[in-house]
């Protein structure tokens, strides 16, 4: 998607913002739980100037950064090995897929057994979840590196080190990049979802607490939070990166 | 004089790591190995880390208890209901989207803010709007796989052959029979390429809504499991999960298979 902000997109948020305030005044729409722009504004004043909210957006944000630089570190290590090795290739490769088809949300209780209600078990949580994308990738990349490129290393009598030095590795960057970007997605997604099912705290955790007050403006606050937290990440990746392939990635 | 290849595109990290028949089975020798150590050292009464044999008695347990087929349904009922409705909506809105550059425009912002807003962030909320029925799930997860096929459709719909046009206008097709057997066939191929991407996310969305509900899903049963302290129940749901998630996957690649036939693109 275009970073560019398209004027015509913000006037016609705002202006449903404002049809939405406006019907609610009107008293056209009385939705209990779905409170119009006005009372969601004012919730978020109220969460920011008691420190709420600005704590749980750090503690989020802590955590899936934290969560990200191990994820990216152990998940492009290992992929370098794997797309180093064949052998290791053929021996763990499915065991990786299957390890890969485990829905990360249902670690929640497995980690929740191991830590309990605590930051451990967040980041457990998250960085399972995003050590996949840059395996698979750096994988990949290491794993195809044209042939040509490789037959250039053995013309010019360069050693095994050598050769994954200065041909394999800089071949493998652009993989090596989008898996760092993909993984960044998923690490904030198992963040919060960990928030929301575990650890009793960050942005997840105030949406579930707001919820279960029946505070639907300050559950919306939170939202609106962690919407805005996914959108400055996602613009930080795609810094490091450009667009993924196939036009954006799922968060 | 050789010239170099061109840049090539990165691995979509979907890809299996391990091609070919026979190395998809040797690929297993890592999973067998580390559970065959997990069996020998693990304390089957741990609280951590049961063996992997009490997984499956625990797994048999609530199957003879009648409760794993209704879970296995229950989940799958949602998800798949949730995905089929996201897809179709995500394409309809994205091949609108991708046709008419002022609703395009319009819409920018808002598709961006929700797009990168992570989908299980909306379950308590649709939980108040909509209760703790199915109805809330399948909207819950549809939502969340809506993203992946819009922006593929609406990437496909905005940069369709011109050519595609010539022929209804040669023809003289009406609207809809242009859009039906045109427009649709021609966007199939990034609607399923979208479905594949958000299987995985509407799988987790579908799991959290249980877990966060207590329903009687995989979720629910695992939630259930980790509050009366049954660790290999919840290995047991872990794996069962994953199997789905196999499943699902393997069900969505041969869907894009049989569409893909004949076509050189992507």
């Amino acid at each position: 998607m275009s970073a560019r902000l398209h004027w015509t997109g913000v006037v016609a948020l705002l202006g449903a913002a404002t049809l939405w305030e406006l019907a609610v005044a009107g008293g056209l729409v009385t939705l209990q739980f779905l409170p119009p722009p006005s009372e969601v504004a004012r919730a978020t004043v109220e969460l920011v100037a008691s420190g709420a909210l600005p704590a749980a957006v750090r503690h989020t944000v802590v955590v899936t950064l934290v969560g990200w630089l191990v994820a990216v570190g152990v998940g492009t290590l290992a992929g370098l090995l794997l797309g180093l090795s064949p052998t290791a290739r053929r021996w763990s490769g499915t065991s990786i897929d299957a390890a890969r088809a485990v829905p990360p949300v249902l670690l929640v209780p497995v980690a929740l057994l191991l830590f309990g209600f605590d930051v451990r078990m967040e980041l457990l949580v998250v960085v399972y979840a995003g050590v996949w994308p840059p395996l698979v990738a750096t994988a990949g990349g290491v794993g195809g590196v044209p042939a040509e490129l490789l037959d250039v290393a053995r013309t010019l009598r360069l050693s095994r080190a050598a050769t994954v030095r200065r041909v394999v590795l800089p071949a493998a960057v652009p993989d090596v990049l989008v898996g760092a970007r993909l993984s960044l997605t998923t690490c904030l997604v198992l963040a919060v979802v960990a928030e929301m099912l575990g650890n009793p705290a960050g942005l997840g955790n105030g949406i579930i607490r707001a919820s279960q007050g029946l505070q639907p403006a300050a559950m919306l606050a939170h939202v609106v939070a962690t919407g805005l937290l996914g959108i400055a990440l996602d613009a930080a990746a795609r810094s490091l990166v450009g667009r993924a392939p196939g036009g954006g990635a799922v968060s | 004089m050789t010239v170099l290849p061109p840049p090539r595109a990165p691995t979509p990290p979907t890809r299996s790591l391990a091609p070919g028949p026979v190395a998809r089975v040797q690929g297993l020798a890592l999973l067998a190995v580390v559970l065959l150590v997990w069996q020998l050292r693990g304390d089957p009464a741990s609280p951590f880390f049961p063996a992997p044999s009490a997984w499956w008695s625990a797994l048999l347990e609530l199957h003879a208890a009648g409760r794993v087929v209704p879970a296995l349904a229950t989940t799958l009922g949602a998800f798949l209901a949730g995905l089929v409705t996201g897809t179709v909506v995500g394409a309809v809105v994205g091949a609108l989207l991708g046709r008419v550059r002022g609703v395009d425009r319009a819409a920018g912002p808002t598709l961006e803010f929700l797009r990168a807003l992570p989908p299980a962030a909306i379950v308590p909320l649709a939980t108040l709007l909509l209760g703790f029925g199915a109805a809330m799930k399948v909207t819950v997860v549809g939502l969340a796989a809506t993203w992946a096929v819009l922006l593929q459709a609406r990437a496909a719909a905005g940069s369709l052959d011109a050519t595609l046009e010539d022929v209804g206008r040669t023809l003289r097709l009406s609207r809809w029979r242009w859009l039906a057997a045109v427009l649709a066939p021609s966007l199939a191929p990034a609607v399923l390429r979208g479905l594949r991407l958000s299987t995985s996310t509407a799988l987790v969305v579908t799991l959290v809504a249980e877990y966060l509900t207590g329903a009687r899903g995989i979720g629910g049963l695992a939630a259930e499991a980790q509050r009366t302290f049954q660790p290999a129940r919840v290995y047991a749901m872990l794996v069962l999960a994953a199997a789905t998630s196999v499943l699902a996957n393997a069900l969505v690649t041969a869907a894009q298979a049989r569409v893909a036939t004949g076509r050189t693109r992507d």
